[in-house]
């Protein structure tokens, strides 16, 4: 048994563990859920530590057959690519629990809920094999149905319901796509990430562009692209806060992982749906922004700005170029860290005021000023300043864009609707903050607590994630390298 | 003397419509004009019982001849409705001791209903009965026994809701009035085969025809009036309706149920006892469902603890024994009887309310004599009602029900009905605010604002992504598929359960039955 297999099964062992724990020993529950997620972390952090950079290819590889007939199997590895996707996952599970204590009914179910749903997103991650990969991210929907149905907020079933029938609407084609490249197959006969590469290649070009429409629409969903994300501003707002951290910071990358997957395996769709591909992630840009701008409610405009964050990946994927892929990689950890220290920051102020509505506060730098602190600098990394991880992603992404086109013109315009978008976030981030924190004092907000120990710790870690990754990107940059260069050589040589 | 016989309905029903026009155009009404409504109620059937007892006197002294025409009502092709009246025999018998006590409950009722609301309408009612029983008892042919009989019925409805402010009364008005219109049907089902086979609807030509009419026939007819008297004079399974019926007022309760309509049925049988004669068969079930009423009204009087419902059963019981005379071809015996127990039984009702005043303070031993099964249907009554609810009111309620909802579900949709006001537009400026696009129950308008050309720009893309984003995105695919979903599985579960109703088994069996022959 790899590390790898014991870091995927180790919150499920939390889960059994858990099970077997009588409901009544709330302190019990919360200490073992929260030494399995910190077992994971330290396991990824283990990991990061023999992890070779150089190396662009499979680590820690695993391989067990399944079912020899139809060829799938239980493989797992780890590259540039999900490298960073595991410390994400492994980080934001053990924040989320360090969010959970305000959780007051039916703790245990949560507990076992939150492992569940951590067990499927480091499978997603770790699957180095389709079908595996299709069950992982199944798996990683019924916990959330839970959550979201259980511990929601007042429209909490409609959200659950809508939630899961979008992504299961979203799953079937990309099953369907599956199956159509494991027709092309015949010779391994598996459904190996590696295998189908190959096989995707005896596909017509035609076929190939279908399938990455089907791609398209199942990551496209998760992740979300523009006409799909109607379940994501009710699922985000309804969701417990622990809950939106893990939502926004691991389930939307899912997306845009599997997408990246996708795009390497049929480059050549991929060029001929480029504009589309662009079309799509500056509009959700856009879009996503000038939504984010309109909404009064703290969660609402957090949800829509995540729905402007991930066009930047679409974005940065399809470019189809190093810098572009750099630049998506770059902002799925940036997003990850920044949205879950959004959604962290809004879930702590909603439970002390219960009311989401940013017109009601005021004047909050005098009560809470560690608070004022984290969220200002959440704020503004959102908008990317530079001196943020955002501000990195963001330059990786324009970059490359700016290379695709062969003509200035275009690479202008171009230019131009992406300040527009990053203009549009730093109005609301500023005029969030210029609401919260200043103007008159109001009396209901005159006796409010400032953050509490797991808080600050929680906060602390991820602003810090921020503030450290943009000063010193390398580290960051270095971990995937190496894999997007060899990704970025197989697609220029399919692609010519 | 005959003529006469016309003068014996028609005087309280002069009386009904003085007091009915008087109370309906203000002319009768309040405490004031008691006395005026009771004079007019009380003198007519006090002037109609007179008539009678001439009649009878006449009739006694053999100068009537056996009846008396006084024209055509309606003619069509062979049917030929005429307004006759018998004017011998046990028919002016019998009309003269209803009219008697009919004048002697009537007299009682002046004092009995004094301050009452609805005095006048009480007295109204009571007139109209009087003449539907004594065209009911005179009417020389089956059309005119039918106006009677369903007056009777129609004043018994109105009586028993009486107190048509409280939901019991009306309510068991209503049942009583639809478990008659069960004997009502089969009344007018004998009314024409009498016609279609005896040639006539007069009663002594009917009489006079049965003998040449096949037993089928006889008994097809008999049976029919058979099931006609067993609804009017409570015989089993009509018998429940008697006990609801007591809603009423004493007087009312004394002479429907006690004395006088009861026996309406009774009175129906001896008179086609020529047809019931020629046929044995319906003898035989008249004689077999006496027989069981009056062992079922024995077993359940055994229970009863208030007054009102002893008499009721008493009196099921003794129609029934009536019932089991005619039957057995007592024809004599029956008639005595059913006179006999007409006046006993109008005193005993009309002296329950006092009754109660005597016997206050003495032991009534409860009955304990009898198996505990018996006891229990005793006090169930035989799960009567229930077992009636189960097996008629129930799924005709239910077939009422998916009528409605095929109305509400699908002709009004389809024509266009009236939608709920709930969403529509209450006030013009709400029109206003619709047409030119004012959103202004969301504050999410006020709250982005955008000043200057970029900001204003911003503002209304915004405003047309909101549009987009709500309209398309939020209601059109989230919500509205999930409420697609839910009304495709609402209308499937509801198909469902349809089909696997007993009723539509029942069709889907009738159907193929069809369809095989």
């Amino acid at each position: 048994m790899g590390i790898l297999s014991i870091l995927l099964w180790t919150p499920a062992a939390g889960v059994l563990l858990l099970a077997l724990t009588p409901g009544r020993n709330i302190q019990l529950i919360r200490y073992i859920a929260n030494l399995f997620t910190t077992i994971a972390f330290l396991l990824v952090c283990w990991l990061l530590s023999i992890y070779n950079a150089h190396d662009a290819g499979l680590q820690f590889g695993e391989y067990y057959p399944l079912n020899p007939k139809l060829g799938s199997a239980y493989a797992l590895g780890v590259d540039g690519l999900s490298m960073p996707m595991l410390a994400l996952a492994t980080l934001l599970s053990s924040i989320a629990l360090l969010a959970s204590f305000t959780v007051a009914h039916s703790i245990k179910g949560y507990h076992v809920c939150i492992l569940l749903l951590e067990f499927g997103m480091l499978g997603v991650f770790l699957a180095q094999d389709w079908a595996l990969f299709y069950i992982f991210w199944e798996v990683t929907l019924i916990p959330l149905f839970f959550l979201i149905g259980r511990w929601g907020g007042k429209r909490r079933h409609a959200a659950s319901l809508n939630f899961v029938l979008y992504t299961m609407g979203g799953s079937i084609f990309m099953l369907i796509s599956l199956l159509a490249v494991s027709q092309y197959d015949l010779e391994h006969g598996g459904s190996l990430m590696s295998s189908m590469h190959q096989a995707a290649q005896d596909m017509p070009r035609i076929e190939q562009v279908l399938v990455l429409l089907g791609f398209l629409i199942g990551f496209g969903v998760k992740m979300p692209v523009f006409p799909l994300h109607g379940w994501l501003p009710l699922a985000h707002v309804e969701a417990p806060s622990p809950v939106s951290i893990l939502l926004s910071g691991i389930l939307l990358k899912m997306g845009a992982y599997g997408l990246i997957r996708a795009v390497v395996m049929l480059p050549e769709a991929a060029l001929l749906l480029q504009p589309v591909l662009i079309f799509l992630g500056l509009f959700g840009m856009l879009y996503g922004g000038l939504l984010a701008w309109r909404q009064s409610d703290l969660k609402a405009m957090v949800a829509y700005s995540s729905i402007s964050h991930m066009g930047i990946v679409l974005l940065g994927i399809a470019t189809l170029n190093e810098a572009g892929m750099t630049g998506a990689v770059l902002q799925m950890t940036a997003h990850g860290l920044i949205a879950a220290a959004l959604f962290l920051l809004v879930g702590l102020l909603y439970e002390r005021t219960h009311t989401r509505n940013i017109q009601d506060y005021s004047c909050l730098i005098q009560v809470m000023p560690r608070f004022t602190l984290f969220l200002t600098l959440a704020l503004l990394a959102a908008m990317g300043l530079p001196g943020s991880v955002g501000f990195i992603a963001e330059l990786h992404t324009l970059i490359g864009s700016f290379r695709i086109f062969p003509n200035v013109g275009l690479g202008i315009a171009l230019m131009a609707f992406f300040s527009v978008s990053i203009l549009i976030g730093a109005a609301y981030a500023l005029r969030t903050i210029s609401l919260l924190f200043t103007g008159p004092g109001k009396p209901r907000m005159q006796q409010l607590d400032d953050m509490t120990a797991p808080e600050l710790l929680a906060a602390g870690i991820l602003v810090s994630g921020i503030v450290l990754f943009g000063l010193l990107p390398a580290p960051l940059l270095e971990l995937s390298a190496a894999t997007l260069s060899q990704m970025n050589a197989t697609i220029s040589q399919r692609i010519l | 003397m005959d003529s006469l016989v016309v003068l014996i309905p028609l005087m309280p029903l002069a009386a009904a419509l003085v007091i009915g026009l008087g109370h309906l155009f203000g002319a009768i009404s309040g405490e004031a004009d008691e006395t005026l409504t009771a004079d007019i109620a009380s003198w007519s059937i006090i002037m109609s019982s007179l008539l009678t007892l001439t009649l009878l006197i006449a009739d006694w002294l053999g100068k009537n001849s056996a009846s008396y025409t006084v024209g055509h009502w309606l003619n069509s092709d062979t049917l030929d409705i005429s307004l006759n009246f018998i004017t011998t025999g046990f028919n002016v018998r019998l009309a003269a001791l209803f009219s008697v006590l009919l004048a002697i409950v009537t007299h009682f009722s002046i004092n009995y209903m004094h301050r009452e609301t609805g005095y006048h309408r009480f007295f109204f009612i009571l007139s109209l009965f009087s003449f539907a029983m004594l065209l009911l008892v005179l009417s020389g042919n089956a059309v005119g026994t039918f106006i009677g009989w369903e007056l009777a019925g129609l004043c018994s409805y109105f009586l028993i809701a009486y107190a048509y402010d409280r939901p019991v009364a009306a309510a068991n008005a209503t049942r009583v009035f639809v478990t008659n219109r069960i004997g009502d049907a089969a009344f007018v089902l004998g009314v024409g085969l009498s016609y279609a086979w005896a040639g006539s609807v007069n009663w002594d030509i009917i009489g006079a025809a049965s003998a040449q009419l096949t037993p089928g026939e006889a008994t097809s007819i008999a049976l029919c009036f058979a099931v006609a008297a067993f609804a009017k004079s409570a015989q089993l399974p009509f018998t429940p309706w008697l006990a609801r019926a007591m809603e009423g007022p004493t007087p009312s309760s004394a002479v429907f149920y006690g004395a006088v309509m009861v026996h309406a049925g009774v009175y129906l049988i001896i008179l086609l006892k020529p047809v019931f004669e020629h046929a044995p068969l319906a003898m035989a079930v008249v004689a077999i469902v006496g027989l069981i009423t009056a062992l079922y009204a024995f077993v359940v009087g055994l229970t009863q603890t208030d007054v009102k419902s002893s008499l009721i059963f008493a009196t099921s019981g003794q129609l029934g024994l009536m019932f089991l005379e005619c039957g057995l071809g007592f024809w004599r015996l029956a008639a005595w009887h059913l006179c006999a127990h007409a006046a006993v039984r109008g005193y005993q009702f009309l002296t329950a309310p006092s009754l109660m005043h005597n016997v206050q303070g003495l032991d009534t031993a409860p009955t304990n004599k009898v198996p505990t099964w018996l006891f229990v249907a005793s006090l169930q009554r035989f799960w009567l009602d229930p077992m009636t609810d189960w097996a008629l009111v129930k799924p005709v309620r239910g077939l009422a029900h998916d009528l409605s909802y095929f109305d509400d579900h699908i002709v009004d949709p389809m024509m266009g009905g009236a939608a709920p006001a709930i969403r529509a537009i209450s006030s013009l400026a709400q029109l206003e605010e619709r047409v030119i696009g004012a959103h202004l129950d969301n504050d999410s308008d006020t709250f982005a604002q955008g000043s200057g050309l970029a900001g204003k720009l911003t503002e209304w893309t915004a405003a047309v992504l909101h549009w987009f984003e709500d309209r398309f995105v939020l209601r059109g695919i989230g919500k509205n598929a999930i409420n697609y979903g839910r009304r495709l599985g609402h209308i499937a579960n509801k198909f469902e359960q349809s089909v696997l109703r007993p009723r539509y088994l029942v069709l889907f069996v009738f159907i193929t039955l069809l369809v095989a022959f």
